[in-house]
C-alpha cells in the first residue's frame, strides 16, 4: 500500500477516534454514581479564581474527566483483561479470578493492625464484661482468598498466624475455630461474603462451642434477581453472577428485629426484600451492618442471650444462632464508639459474648472506632 | 498537564488541534503559544509568571547579544542573562539541598526554603540558554518575534519533559514548517506508540519496583527484578514521553532530535550515553565539554573536563548526592573506558553487552535511592552479599506476574520489533498486512492505554522531578 493511502487511513481512524471520545466526553450528561463501582462519581468542579490559583480546579477536574469518560466500565474491563490475560498478571488491582471466583488480597500481615484490634477489643472487654459472669469467645472468618491461595501461588495473609496471635493476645477469650468447615464453594463467587445455605454448620459448631445446641429445620429460598456481589464491579469483567439463598423457618420470621441505623429504633425483619434490591443486595442479611442490630425470639427455648462484636459476615449468621437464645444482639465497632457500647447494651450475667470477624477486617483494623 | 492523562488527550488535545488547523497560517504561533501556557499553568499557575519572565529576559538578551556583537558588552550580556537563569534554576530546584549540606557541615540549621520544583525547569532553563549561546556564537539569529521565542521556550510537546531542542535547529521551524498528511500520520503513529510505552509498559514496570519498595521481605532474585525493572521502567517512561512529544511535534509541523536509540542494546558506557537522553548528552557536549576544552588538550584536563560535565549531568537529574554520584559513577567508567576498555570492548559480542547492562542495572539502583544505605542494601543483595535468600514466595508471585511485561519491555527495549515489522513490509503482502494492522494496532494501543487511565492505575512520571 503507498505511503499516502496508509496516511489518509491512520489519520482518518486515529482522528475519528479522538474527536468522537472528545466530543461524547465534552458533550455527556455527568453520571452521578457508578453501580458497579459502589461510588459517587466526582462532579465539575466549581471554577474560581482561587481554585485555579492553588491548582485545586486543575486536580478536581482530571479526577472528573477520569470518572466521566463514556462506557467507563467497559473500558475498566479493557484494563482487567489486558492485566489477566494479555500480561497474564496474577491480580489486576489486588483482585484474582480463578474458576469464577473473584477474590482480593490481604496481604500482608499487618500486626500493628492485630494489636490494634486486640487493644478495642480489650477496651471492651474492660469497659463492659470483666465485672460480669460471662463467657466470652472469639472466632475468626478465614479470608476467602485464603482459601484459593492454597491451591495457586498467591499473596494471601497466613490463617494461622493471625489466629496464633489473636488467641495468645487474647488470652480472656476462648477460640472457636472454623476454618475447617469452609472451603471455596462456600463463598459468593462475585463477593466477599459466605454464603448463608452453606453455613449452617458453622452455626451449629459455634454455639455448641459456647453450650447452646441448636435444633432447626429450613425451608431454602432464592432471591429472584442476579447477585452481582462487589468484587463484580470492581473487576469489570464479564464473570457469571450469584444468586443469593436464604434460610429460613416459621421461628426466624416471626423474630422481631430493631435496627438502629440511625439511632433511633427501627423495627424490621430478619431478611429486608427492600434491601435486596439496593446498590448491596448482601444487606438483604438483617438490614445490612448497622451499629446496632437486636434480634428477639419470641419463640426461645430458653432466656439466653448472646451479644455479638461483628462485621459484615454475622448478619447472614446470626440468623441461623437465633433458634439457641431468646436475644441476640449485634455490634458493629466501625459504625459505633467502642465508648458507647457501654450506652448502647445492656451487659448480663450469664450472656455468651462473642467476638467474630474476618481476617480481612482484622488486617485492616483502623476501621474500628 | 501530563500527556497520559484523559485531560490531555480528550479535552486539551483535540480542541488545539482544531483551533490550530483552523487558523490561518499567521496566527497558527499564537494559538500554540497559548495552548502551551495553558497546558504549563494547568499544572503550576503560579510558576507562569516565572517562565514568562525568563522568556522575556531571553528575548532581550538575544536582541542585545546581536546588537554588540563582537563587542565585549555582549560577552557581559551573556554572563548576566546565563547568570539569570542559572540563577532561577538553582534557586527553586538547588538552594534547599545547598542549604542542607550547608547545615550539615557547619552545624547551623539555616530554614530550609521548600519551595516546589516549577515543572519543566531544567528543560526550559537549557533551551533559553542555548538560545543566547547560539545567538551570541553566531549560529543563530535573534529571534525579532516575542511571540516565536516564547512558542520555542513554552512549546508544550516539550516543555516539560524534552527532547532539549536547540534553538539553532529549530529557528527556522518557527517562522517556516510544513504541514503534511504523511508527517501527521507519522506524529500519530509515534506519540500513539509513546503513550503505550508509558501508560501500558512503564507503569506495569512501577507497580513491581513499588512492590520491591514495599517488600515485606528481600531476596537476591528481588534486588535483580527491582534493578533490571526500574531501569527498563525508567527508560520506557521517558522515551515514551520523548516519542509522545516527538510525535505531538511532527503533527504541528516540527521536527524535534531524537533522545533515545535503542541505549540497552550498547556495547560499552560510552555508547549507552550516545543513545541515552541524547539531546541532554549533546547539550552537555556543545556547551559545557567542548568550551572547556573538550579532549584536545592534556590529559588531566580531558579527564576534568569529563568529570565536571558528569558532576553537572548528575546534578541535573536532581538535587541529591545519589544523582552526582550516578553521574560520577559513569564519569569513571567512561574514562576507564576511554583509557582502556573501549578497543577491547568493540571486540567482544556477548560479554560488552552484559557489561553495560550490570553497570547500568547498578547505576540505576543509585539513581532511584536518594537514601544511599537503600542503594547498598539492594546492591549487596544483588551481589550475595546481603545474607538474603535467593527467592521466597512473594518474590516468587512477583516475578510470574510481571513475567509477560518484563519480557515484553525486554524485547520491546532492542531495535527487533522494528526490524521484524520492516522485513515484513519489504514483501509486498506483507506491506498489506502492515498496512491493514498499524491502523488497527494503534487503536487498540490508545483504547487500551486509556482503560489504564480510566483505572486510575499508577501514572507518575519520572522525569516530572528534573
Amino acid at each position: 500500500m503507498k505511503e499516502k493511502t496508509r496516511s489518509i487511513i491512520v489519520v482518518s481512524v486515529m482522528a475519528i477516534l479522538f474527536f468522537v471520545v472528545s466530543a461524547v466526553c465534552i458533550f455527556k450528561k455527568a453520571d452521578d454514581y457508578s453501580d458497579s463501582e459502589r461510588r459517587v462519581l466526582a462532579k465539575m468542579p466549581e471554577i474560581s479564581f482561587q481554585s485555579i490559583l492553588n491548582g485545586k480546579f486543575m486536580s478536581d477536574f482530571e479526577s472528573y474527566a477520569m470518572d466521566q469518560v463514556p462506557m467507563r466500565d467497559n473500558i475498566r474491563g479493557i484494563k482487567s483483561f489486558n492485566e489477566l490475560f494479555i500480561f497474564n498478571k496474577r491480580d489486576n488491582n489486588k483482585l484474582y479470578l480463578s474458576d469464577g471466583f473473584i477474590s482480593k488480597t490481604e496481604y500482608p500481615l499487618n500486626n500493628d493492625m492485630l494489636d490494634k484490634a486486640t487493644e478495642k477489643f480489650k477496651f471492651l472487654y474492660e469497659q463492659n464484661l470483666k465485672d460480669k459472669d460471662v463467657d466470652i469467645y472469639l472466632t475468626i472468618v478465614p479470608d476467602k482468598n485464603c482459601y484459593i491461595s492454597e491451591e495457586e501461588l498467591r499473596l494471601s495473609v497466613d490463617y494461622n498466624e493471625i489466629k496464633e496471635k489473636m488467641i495468645k493476645d487474647n488470652e480472656y477469650m476462648s477460640y472457636i475455630d472454623i476454618s475447617d468447615l469452609i472451603d471455596i464453594d462456600d463463598f459468593y463467587k462475585t463477593d466477599t461474603h459466605w454464603k448463608q445455605e452453606n453455613i449452617v454448620d458453622i452455626a451449629e459448631k459455634i454455639c455448641s462451642e459456647m453450650g447452646t445446641e441448636l435444633h432447626s429445620e429450613y425451608e431454602v429460598a432464592e432471591l429472584p434477581d442476579d447477585f452481582y456481589g462487589v468484587y463484580y464491579g470492581q473487576l469489570a469483567l464479564s464473570v457469571t453472577p450469584d444468586r443469593i439463598k436464604y434460610l429460613t423457618n416459621e421461628e426466624i420470621e416471626n423474630c422481631v428485629v430493631t435496627s438502629y441505623a440511625t439511632g433511633m429504633p427501627k423495627e424490621t425483619t430478619v431478611y429486608n426484600f427492600d434491601k435486596a434490591k439496593s446498590k448491596d443486595p448482601y444487606e438483604f442479611f438483617l438490614s445490612g451492618a448497622d451499629p446496632l442490630v437486636i434480634i428477639e425470639n419470641p419463640n426461645a427455648r430458653n432466656d439466653k442471650e448472646l451479644v455479638i462484636f461483628r462485621d459484615s459476615f454475622t448478619s447472614s449468621l446470626a440468623p441461623l444462632m437465633i433458634n439457641g437464645y431468646s436475644k441476640i444482639t449485634l455490634v458493629d465497632i466501625r459504625y459505633v464508639q467502642s465508648g458507647m457500647v457501654g450506652n448502647l447494651v445492656e451487659f448480663k450475667d450469664n450472656q455468651d459474648i462473642l467476638f467474630i470477624y474476618s481476617t480481612t477486617i482484622l488486617n485492616n483494623s483502623t476501621a474500628f472506632r | 498537564m501530563l500527556f497520559s492523562s484523559i485531560t490531555f488527550l480528550f479535552y486539551f488535545l483535540p480542541i488545539v488541534l482544531i483551533l490550530y488547523f483552523l487558523v490561518p497560517k499567521k496566527l497558527k504561533n499564537a494559538v500554540l503559544l497559548i495552548a502551551s501556557l495553558f497546558f504549563y499553568a494547568w499544572g503550576e499557575p503560579k510558576y507562569i509568571v516565572l517562565i514568562s519572565i525568563e522568556i522575556v529576559c531571553g528575548y532581550i538578551a538575544g536582541l542585545l547579544v546581536e546588537k554588540f556583537r563582537e563587542k565585549k558588552v555582549s560577552k557581559l550580556i551573556l554572563f548576566i542573562s546565563s547568570m539569570i537563569f542559572i540563577g532561577c534554576l538553582v534557586y527553586f530546584k538547588y538552594a534547599d539541598f545547598f542549604i542542607s549540606n550547608f547545615n550539615a557541615i557547619t552545624g547551623l540549621s539555616m530554614g530550609l526554603l521548600k519551595l516546589a520544583l516549577p515543572v519543566g525547569i531544567s528543560f526550559y532553563t537549557f533551551q533559553i540558554l542555548s538560545y543566547v549561546i547560539d545567538v551570541y556564537r553566531g549560529d543563530a539569529k535573534a529571534q525579532k518575534n516575542p511571540i516565536n521565542l516564547a512558542l520555542y521556550v513554552s512549546l508544550f510537546p516539550q516543555l516539560i519533559a524534552g527532547p532539549i531542542v536547540r534553538y539553532s535547529d529549530i529557528a527556522e521551524q518557527l517562522s517556516n514548517r510544513t504541514h503534511t498528511l504523511e508527517k501527521t500520520y507519522q506524529g500519530i503513529r509515534v506519540f500513539v506508540i509513546g503513550l503505550g510505552k508509558k501508560v501500558l509498559i512503564a507503569n506495569s514496570l512501577g507497580e513491581l519496583c513499588n512492590a520491591y519498595n514495599g517488600r515485606i521481605e528481600s531476596s537476591v532474585l528481588f534486588c535483580w527484578m527491582f534493578a533490571i525493572a526500574y531501569g527498563l521502567q525508567i527508560y520506557f517512561d521517558f522515551s515514551g514521553y520523548s516519542d509522545m512529544a516527538i510525535g505531538l511535534g511532527k503533527i504541528f509541523g516540527f521536527e524535534f532530535c531524537k533522545n533515545f536509540d535503542y541505549p540497552y542494546i550498547s556495547g560499552s558506557i560510552t555508547e549507552f550515553w550516545r543513545r541515552w537522553h541524547m539531546s541532554l548528552g549533546t547539550w552537555f557536549r556543545d556547551y559545557v565539554y567542548i568550551p572547556l576544552g573538550g579532549n584536545r588538550c592534556s590529559k588531566p584536563r580531558w579527564f576534568f573536563n569529563i568529570f565536571v560535565v558528569w558532576l553537572l549531568t548528575g546534578f541535573w537529574h536532581g538535587a541529591a548526592w545519589n544523582f552526582i554520584i550516578w553521574g560520577l559513577f559513569f564519569g569513571v567508567f567512561l574514562v576507564i573506558e576511554k583509557l582502556l576498555l573501549l578497543k577491547k570492548l568493540e571486540k567482544m559480542k556477548v560479554l560488552n553487552h552484559i557489561y553495560v547492562i550490570i553497570l547500568v542495572a547498578i547505576s540505576f539502583v543509585i539513581f532511584a535511592n536518594d537514601n544511599f544505605k537503600d542503594a547498598l542494601t539492594c546492591l549487596s543483595g544483588m551481589f550475595f552479599m546481603g545474607g538474603l535468600p535467593f527467592v521466597s514466595h512473594e518474590q516468587l508471585y512477583y516475578l510470574l506476574s510481571f513475567a509477560v511485561i518484563l519480557v515484553v519491555a525486554v524485547i520491546g527495549a532492542t531495535p527487533l520489533p522494528k526490524k521484524i515489522v520492516s522485513k515484513i513490509e519489504n514483501k509486498k503482502v506483507g506491506n498489506l498486512i502492515i498496512s491493514i494492522a498499524e491502523p488497527v494496532f494503534l487503536v487498540i494501543v490508545t483504547i487500551v492505554s486509556t482503560a489504564y487511565l480510566v483505572d486510575g492505575s499508577f501514572n507518575p512520571f519520572l522525569y516530572f522531578r528534573f
